[in-house]
């Protein structure tokens, strides 16, 4: 029996294919049980999202359940065969659990560490675990690759920066303040980027919103969107002294805030920091107001710097996930080899213990004028018995799997012993 | 002689502590971060027992000569860099913190820390509240040098709108802003009584208050540095760049003036 994951992704396969390939869970779960009833599968997992459709099995065939299973694939959604097969990649034993590590880690996303990943797995496996398609392999890599996925986000930054623009700026603003919690927002325009970033800030507990625009009703609509309030365009200025944050996404020719205007507020705000997020090309925030003291001003290309520059933070933490992914993949193969035996091991132990519990107890009724010290000795001897005739099968059995045999000799423990399997 | 060698553990401890806060400052490995940590609590713990013995030796608190005082100075730093770390979630702070703190007890590692003491002026007990207070008070001002420089180089970073390394790694404007003010609230009213009892002493001891010694001369520069960043902070709203400035120069007068303590001849002993 071995472990194996096939599929096709984003690297591999173009997103004409992914997307024909991506099978909603009803038509999943058919094709899983079908898949297993045929004996073709022990165990099995579909993961499919707009990224990547991947198998997820234990066969003792991998190279006929891979082709089996992805023909059922095709045939649902009537795609030709000939396209998906070549684009299939697939890792087995310790690169299939690297692999599955990796992808529920989210280091083999588009995004390098972008969240919903994790989650697409975790549906896959509770999908699976619904119509027990799962067994313990499956179920121990899974388990654990969110485990590892945990660890990789707690103990690196892979998914700490922001990678788009609106995000850029709250982890800015993140920067500046000490959290967003009551921090005030002046949205100035309807830009869809500009509303973005409000939205995200307010998720994050800013509060009040207001919102401005040349069209009185535009301003209505946003404010009403983000739970705002609407403020007449040449009012601004007023709200400006109150605000901390400033985000501005019009399409003016000329700046809409200028120097003296920033200078004018500044005085009354006694030294608290002020934020501007510039969305707007050209720009609306006149560039000489950030070299003011305690203003910090971001057009759409600083933000663009700051999401490169986190890019490439991304990629530094992911070397760092790389490594605990290497870890932890050895821990678990030398834990999955011992699942293969562990159960037989158990059973044998409990085996003989039976018997050695029993002829213990028939003897000593035998003699029922034994000292207890006569008692302890013969419950010590028939221990000492059955440890010596276990040590030789066990240590047998510890390393035939580990050389990579442990099915055959579980096989012939249970057969000697009458053991009657798992 | 004890003390000297639990002192110079203390030193070791320092110097780990320094190096592995640096090391996470550039690699933010948690598990750095917890040997420095380590480090930084089994040198306090010698130096700890290291004082507490001058205490039991001499009968009299580990503050008899200048570099007794400075190696308290570095004690209540340490102390309350334990303390904010912990309080703030300020993990870098350690980074900052500890080289300030190590170079301060290098300064007096090599010699034996109780010297012949300060003379008759030291029979007095408001003396000893003198140097305790402004014991504290300058290890709370070394946490406003602290929080300013990492203020500045946080505001740097996002001035210069390409947030750099150091950028991830510092907490927000406002907190560092907040720690450089509370470090500053308090170290003041500790420093202000401190030189005023030493003042009053002085005066009792040596007839006059203005003597020719290089930390009287000094100190009140230092204490205008800090009294004008306070008062402008409460009637100006001075905050932010302005302040961290203060604090800056208000430590290098500070620095100054502790060192010509510890270098020049002088009523204080060195």
């Amino acid at each position: 029996m071995r472990l194996f994951v096939s599929g096709i992704s984003h690297r591999t396969a173009p997103v004409e294919v992914r997307e024909q390939l991506a099978v909603e869970g009803d038509k999943l779960r058919e094709i899983m049980r079908d898949l297993q009833i045929a004996g073709v599968v022990d165990e099995i997992a579909i993961v499919s999202t707009c990224n990547r459709v991947e198998v997820y099995a234990v066969a003792a065939v991998p190279g006929e359940a891979r082709t089996l299973a992805f023909r059922h694939l095709c045939r649902y959604r009537g795609v030709e065969e000939a396209i998906v097969d070549p684009l299939l990649v697939t890792h087995e034993h310790a690169e299939a659990v690297r692999h599955a590590f990796r992808v529920a880690s989210s280091l083999d996303s588009m995004v390098v560490g972008e969240p919903q990943i994790l989650g697409q797995v975790k549906d896959a496996f509770a999908l699976a675990q619904s119509c027990e398609v799962l067994g313990p392999t499956l179920h121990s890599l899974f388990t654990q690759a969110f485990a590892v996925a945990k660890r990789v986000r707690t103990e690196t930054e892979i998914g700490r920066h922001a990678v788009s623009v609106p995000f850029a700026a709250v982890e800015l603003a993140r920067k500046i303040f000490a959290g967003l919690q009551g921090r005030s927002v002046l949205l100035v325009g309807a830009g869809t980027m500009g509303g973005l970033a409000a939205r995200h800030l307010v998720e994050q507990g800013a509060f009040p919103v207001y919102v401005t625009n040349r069209t009185w009703i535009r301003a209505q609509e946003m404010a009403r969107a983000l739970s705002g309030t609407p403020v007449p365009f040449d009012e601004m200025a007023t709200v400006l002294g109150s605000v901390d944050i400033v985000i501005t996404s019009t399409g003016a020719q000329e700046p809409i805030i200028t120097r003296s205007m920033v200078e004018g507020v500044l005085r009354a705000r006694g030294g608290r920091p002020l934020f501007f997020v510039d969305i707007a090309v050209p720009r609306n925030v006149d560039p000489s107001v950030g070299a003011l003291d305690g203003v910090y001003a971001y057009d759409v290309d600083d933000l663009r710097q700051v999401v490169e520059a986190n890019l490439r933070e991304r990629a530094r933490e992911a070397e760092r996930a790389e490594t605990l992914v290497d870890r932890e993949v050895g821990k678990f193969l030398a834990r999955l080899q011992d699942l293969e035996v562990i159960p037989t091991i158990v059973s044998l132990r409990e085996r003989l213990e039976g018997i050695r519990v029993g002829e213990v107890r028939k003897t000593l009724a035998r003699l029922p004028d034994a000292l207890p010290e006569t008692r302890e000795a013969i419950d010590a001897l028939s221990q000492a018995i059955i440890n010596k005739i276990l040590h030789a099968p066990i240590t047998k059995l510890r390393e035939s799997s580990r050389a990579g045999a442990g099915r055959s000799w579980t096989t012939l423990v249970q057969e000697l012993f009458g053991l009657g399997g798992r | 002689m004890t003390s000297q060698i639990l002192f110079d553990l203390a030193v070791a401890g320092y110097v780990c502590a320094t190096g592995l806060a640096l090391a996470h400052l550039l690699h933010r490995h948690g598990l750095v971060y917890r040997l420095a940590s380590l480090a930084t609590l089994g040198g306090w713990i010698c130096h700890t027992v290291s004082l507490v013995h001058v205490v039991v030796e001499t009968g009299r608190p580990p503050l008899g000569s200048l570099p007794e005082a400075v190696s308290t100075i570095v004690w209540v730093v340490v102390l309350l860099e334990m303390w904010v770390e912990r309080h703030h979630g300020v993990r870098v702070l350690g980074g900052f913190v500890m080289p300030i703190a190590l170079v301060l007890s290098l300064k007096i590692v090599a010699r034996p820390l109780t010297l012949p003491s300060i003379g008759p002026a030291l029979g007095s007990a408001w003396i000893w509240v003198h140097i305790s207070l402004v014991t504290v008070g300058i290890a709370a001002f070394v946490l406003n040098f602290a929080g300013a420089l990492m203020y500045l180089i946080q505001e740097r970073q996002l001035k210069s709108k390409r947030p750099g390394a150091m950028s991830y790694r510092l907490p927000d404007l406002e907190t560092l802003d907040r720690l450089t003010y509370q470090a500053l609230a308090i170290g003041f009213p500790f420093l202000t009584i401190g030189l005023i009892l030493g003042a009053l002493s002085a005066g009792a001891a040596w007839g006059s208050v203005f003597t020719l010694d290089p930390l009287v001369a000094l100190s009140p520069m230092a204490w205008a540095v800090y009294a004008a960043t306070l008062g402008g902070r409460a009637a100006a709203g001075w905050g932010g760049r302005r302040a961290a400035h203060c604090a800056v120069l208000g430590f290098a007068v500070l620095v100054l003036t502790l060192g010509a303590g510890l270098f020049l001849p002088g009523r204080h002993g060195s």
